[in-house]
């Protein structure tokens, strides 16, 4: 039984389109930052275009495409999830989930247009400023204060949750409403996070703190989305068990400005490698929809990747090599376009079960990992080449232009697959809702 | 091709769309006017001269279906086709103003004629076409010929002779038997969208359009930037067959509605963007594409869509939509565009909410909740932020924090760092480094995280102000291979100036302490002995010669604002390096100065060249100097 959710709430009925348009708005937001992306791409090889520009510069394109990524594609469709969770998607709520992805939608186009305007905060991935800084936070607040209504109309109007549930809604409200804030500080030019001071990055207890983030996002999630098999799984208690001695350890660590040539710091991120197998035993403990599998099969391998790959990058010598170069670009795709797009597209179709197919067409999961591995792969090899002559991108040369022409290739599949993701999606929408029927489940123990 | 075949094609409305635009673009909008130029009609005089093709236009417009009752339609067309073919031949001849006169006035009544015949009747001449097809595919082949570059910068008289050719060719295609078609088959989108509504669209589109035409043909800048040149010219002819097609699709598709708000956001924002003479580049391709995403749509609206029962009744449609839309409009457009010289954010906005008005109170009827949320948390957030910055009003701020504010604003975070790596490559090449303790000092730091050019955290050491300035003109001109954009807009208000402050002030406390380490640097052993001077000739030419050669274009753009000339080197003087020196020493002075620069003055450092490229350019430079004594140079 899912912690959260009961049977009833996980048919593939008609009440799924609160999800669908949540899926909607993440994909409208990853095509037009793909199509950013691309024209981006495209900037490096054909410099002379961005006279076309005028003042809308790369620099500025450049902030609109990495947020959109990041609070559009890689956030909206989350909010199907809360909807789901909290019942907003059931009764009276329903009609607000959409005014509710409206103004988040809003914050995000009035950001966009912000920053081609040349307001910015001078903080990556945190550039809102000015009426945007409180745009897009009110937009946040208003999820929020959305949920709880719906989270207190449903305790009136359902059977009783069991405690557990109960509670754990209410942690997650008080975590939720913890966000808007976090990113109006956050977005402040005065407060900045711990340094490597031989690197000008993260440092290695920042970084497995934010990965820890990650891991709960990954513990949780579950448990509002799919029905736990039958028995125990000792895998679920050991994760668990597992992030609480990190968590121990990554207070111990603290938060100030250490290098990664220190040992304690890198060996402390090399404990994240436990989740390599621990995340595909704790996903088996749950029965997923037949829907899924494509899916969760690509966000376990692209976990493993990445916690690989994030590790390795951060070694001495081999962070030293690759840091501010492509490599690093080729490994922040890992972690986006690979892992967490995957397991984005992996929860909807949980979540949408049935209507799933929109995710499943094989062109477009092809496209997308052929893609976004030729592009690791691409940006891997010149980070490598950058690593020992900075010259290499700074005064392009034919390998480098080679290099930035097939990664433009591999950007226009990934920008079609996204197309095509949009598209269906926008079909689904438009049929009108089905009877409800039986969830297919897997065949797995 | 037999002649049953030719019969049930529909070649011929396509063809007829294609030869009244070409006549109406190339001649009445184009060759006339020069040729009224030519004449030394102006002024007032000018304006009763055009006047006289409006009311043309209007009166034909609004009287030509009711001359329906007395003739057939293929008999106005011919009629409108050889009128519109006579006023370009006659426009040929020396006219005195009367004439003038009656010339205009002959060929806005040849259009108004035959625009209106050819659009209530265009079914009877699509035949098995999809009339939409027929309709597209004729206005963007009509704008792609005008847009071919033999014509459109050909003299008036060959312009006007083209646009009479096309019309007499008009003829001779309805000399082709039209298919008639059973009924007059209704779109879904015809009841949507009634006259009431497309008439002010299509007046607000046609405004704008005549205004941006106007302001570009009469302003240099943006005429260059647009409809200069065989590429711009087909570039913008081939958008405007591609927008056409689009549109035809569109139009058949989903009706109205989309192509006019697709036109819209592509005129207005080209309208918009045309403000910004650096942005022309960019609105020279939104402007065909709306123009002609909307010309489609003025063929299509009457001829198709819009809801008729009869000829006649399609007749008076066409009639008011070419008389009000396309001459008033049009005259509208061009006074604003004379007096204004630009046309106003504002009216853009008006523009915009004429046309999208079925759009937005369809959006208000459907989407009520979601609309008035989003507005609530936008305008929440709008007054929110008014009273914390009344509350804490902005401190005036010093050149150089204004300047590392445009740094900020322009995103060069996203391609150049600011931290120099302790005991790496980094320091030899962009250092010293900094301390933790300063990175953090800065509000915020800007690290960076990506570095598509180099780390700027030094900067004011390695670069005056007057190298910066030049490089953000002209950006693959001061450093060969280049791929950064130029950024010479900043300079037309006080933000460049800024910019080149701040970065001055980067590294400025830190010029000795580098002067140092660059004093014991040399090229390795290995590169002098592999040192080539004819791949050294080859990179002066490429990096040295736009400051180091009499005709260089850098040295000719600011030669007045160097702290001294640079030295032409093939004649010297040679003040910085202290000759006669022992060749081997020459080469090693050479080389640093190439690689580092000279501290002081303009002279940047090429820090990414290699060794052996550094040596390669010394070398053959000590080869072409003249050492005192000496009168070949040196030879090696």
């Amino acid at each position: 039984m899912s912690l959260f959710l009961r049977t009833e709430d996980l048919l593939p009925e008609g009440e799924a389109v609160p999800v669908a348009q949540a899926a909607w708005h993440g994909l409208f937001w990853l095509v037009v930052a793909n199509a950013v992306g691309m024209m981006l791409a495209a900037l490096l090889l054909f410099p002379a275009g961005n006279r076309i520009l005028g003042e809308w510069t790369y620099g500025r394109w450049m902030m609109v495409h990495l947020n959109l990524e990041l609070y559009g594609w890689t956030s909206m469709p989350l909010l199907g999830f809360l909807f789901k969770v909290y019942g907003a998607d059931r009764g009276a709520t329903v009609q607000w989930c959409r005014a509710v992805l409206w103004v988040w939608s809003a914050a995000l186009g009035a950001g966009a247009l912000s920053w081609l305007s040349g307001y910015s905060s001078g903080k990556l991935f945190l550039d809102w400023s000015g009426s945007m800084r409180i745009f897009f936070p009110g937009a946040l607040f208003v999820l929020w204060l959305f949920l709880l209504i719906a989270f207190v109309a449903n305790r009136n109007r359902k059977k009783k949750a069991s405690l557990w549930a109960t509670a754990a809604r209410i942690c997650g409200l008080v975590v939720l409403l913890a966000v808007p804030f976090t990113i109006y500080m956050a977005s402040s030019p005065t407060i900045y996070p711990a340094v490597n001071p031989d690197s000008g990055g993260p440092t290695g207890a920042s970084q497995l703190e934010s990965s820890l983030a990650i891991v709960v996002i990954l513990l949780v999630l579950p448990f509002g989305i799919a029905r736990r098999k039958a028995g125990r799984s000792r895998a679920m208690a050991f994760s668990w068990i597992v992030l609480l001695a990190e968590s121990v350890l990554c207070a111990a660590l603290g938060r100030a400005d250490v290098s990664h040539h220190r040992p304690s710091q890198y060996l402390s991120l090399g404990s994240l490698l436990v989740w390599m197998p621990l995340i595909p035993a704790y996903y088996s403990a749950f029965a997923w929809h037949a829907n899924t599998r494509r899916w969760r099969l690509a966000f376990l391998w692209w976990w493993a990747a990445l916690v690989v790959t994030g590790w390795i990058l951060f070694l001495p010598g081999i962070l030293d090599h690759f840091k501010f170069t492509d490599g690093l670009v080729g490994h922040s795709f890992v972690a986006m376009a690979g892992f967490t797009s995957s397991y984005l597209i992996f929860v909807v179709v949980q979540l949408l079960g049935e209507g799933g197919w929109i995710f499943n067409r094989a062109r477009s999961f092809f496209f997308w990992h052929f893609g976004v591995i030729a592009y690791v792969v691409l940006m891997t090899a010149a980070g490598w080449f950058e690593g020992s002559d900075p010259a290499f991108t700074i005064i392009p040369g034919a390998l480098r232009n080679l290099l930035y022409a097939l990664r433009l290739f591999a950007g226009a599949l990934m920008f079609l697959a996204s197309l095509d993701w949009l598209a269906d999606a926008t079909e689904l929408l438009r049929q009108p809702a089905e009877a409800p029927a039986a969830i297919p489940l897997e065949k797995t123990a | 091709m037999p002649r049953d075949k030719i019969r049930s094609s529909g070649w011929q409305g396509a063809a007829l769309v294609a030869i009244v635009y070409v006549d109406f673009l190339i001649f009445a909008q184009f060759a006339f006017l020069k040729r009224l130029a030519a004449l030394g009609v102006a002024d007032t005089r000018l304006k009763v001269v055009m006047g006289a093709m409006a009311a043309g236009g209007v009166l034909l417009s609004l009287l030509a279906p009711r001359v329906g009752r007395w003739s057939s339609s293929r008999l106005r067309l011919r009629v409108g086709l050889a009128a519109s073919a006579a006023a370009a031949f006659f426009s040929l001849a020396s006219l005195s103003f009367a004439a003038a006169l009656a010339v205009s006035f002959l060929i806005g009544a040849g259009l108004g004629l035959l625009t209106v015949t050819l659009v209530t009747h265009l079914k009877e001449w699509t035949g098995r076409w999809n009339p939409f097809f027929a309709a597209g595919a004729g206005t963007g082949v009509g704008y792609l010929v005008c847009n071919i570059p033999l014509l459109f910068d050909a003299s008036p008289a060959a312009q006007s002779l083209t646009g009479g050719a096309f019309c007499l060719a008009g003829i001779l295609v309805t000399l082709f038997p039209e298919r008639a078609l059973a009924g007059q088959g209704r779109s879904h989108a015809e009841s949507r969208y009634t006259l009431a509504h497309a008439l002010p669209a299509f007046t607000a589109l046609v405004w704008l359009d005549s205004a941006a035409f106007f302001i570009v043909q009469n302003t240099p800048a943006l005429k260059s930037a647009t409809w200069q040149g065989s590429t711009h010219l087909w570039s913008n002819g081939l958008l405007h067959l591609a927008a056409a097609l689009l549109s035809a699709w569109l139009l058949r598709r989903s009706g109205l509605l989309p192509v006019l708000a697709a036109a819209f956001f592509a005129l207005g924002a080209a309208c918009l963007l045309l403000l910004d003479p650096s942005r022309a580049l960019l609105a020279s391709i939104l402007y065909p594409i709306g123009v002609s995403l909307y010309s489609v749509a003025l063929v299509a609206y009457p001829s198709l869509l819009a809801a008729a029962k009869s000829h006649a009744e399609r007749g008076r449609i066409a009639g008011w939509i070419y008389a009000v839309a396309g001459w008033a409009g049009s005259a509208m457009g061009i006074g604003m565009a004379q007096h204004l010289k630009h046309i106003p954010a504002a009216f853009v906005a008006a523009a915009g909410l004429v046309i999208l008005i079925p759009q937005i109170s369809s959006l208000l009827r459907r989407r009520a909740r979601e609309v008035a949320l989003t507005a609530l948390v936008a305008l929440a957030a709008f007054f929110l932020n008014r009273i914390s910055a009344a509350s804490h009003p902005p401190q005036p701020l010093a050149q150089v924090e204004r300047g590392r504010q445009v740094y900020i604003s322009e995103g060069c975070i996203n391609c150049h760092s600011q931290y120099i790596r302790p005991h790496t490559a980094d320091v030899p090449m962009w250092g010293p480094a900094a301390t933790i303790e300063a990175v953090r000092r800065e509000q915020p730091p800007l690290i960076g995280n990506r570095r598509q050019g180099p780390d700027l955290s030094e900067v004011g050491a390695r670069r005056s102000a007057l190298w910066l300035k030049a490089h953000f003109f002209d950006p693959p001109e001061m450093n060969a291979g280049s791929i950064m954009p130029s950024y010479g807009f900043l300079f037309r208000d006080h933000r460049g100036d800024d910019l080149v402050a701040y970065l001055r002030s980067l590294g400025a406390a830190d010029v000795m302490k580098r002067a140092d380490a660059e004093e014991f640097w040399q090229p390795e052993k290995s590169a002098i002995a592999h040192a080539d001077a004819r791949e050294g000739e080859r990179l002066f030419q490429g990096h040295c010669t736009t400051c180091h050669d009499a005709r260089g274009r850098t040295r000719l753009t600011w030669q007045s604002d160097f702290k001294r000339l640079p030295t032409d080197l093939a004649h010297g003087p040679y003040v910085y390096l202290l000759l006669p020196q022992p060749q081997d020493q020459l080469v090693v002075t050479v080389a640093r100065v190439a690689k580092f620069g000279i501290p002081g003055t303009d002279m940047p450092g090429h820090e990414y060249l290699t060794d052996r490229q550094v040596a390669s350019i010394a070398l053959w430079l000590s080869q072409i100097i003249k050492q005192p004594g000496s009168k070949t140079g040196l030879q090696l």
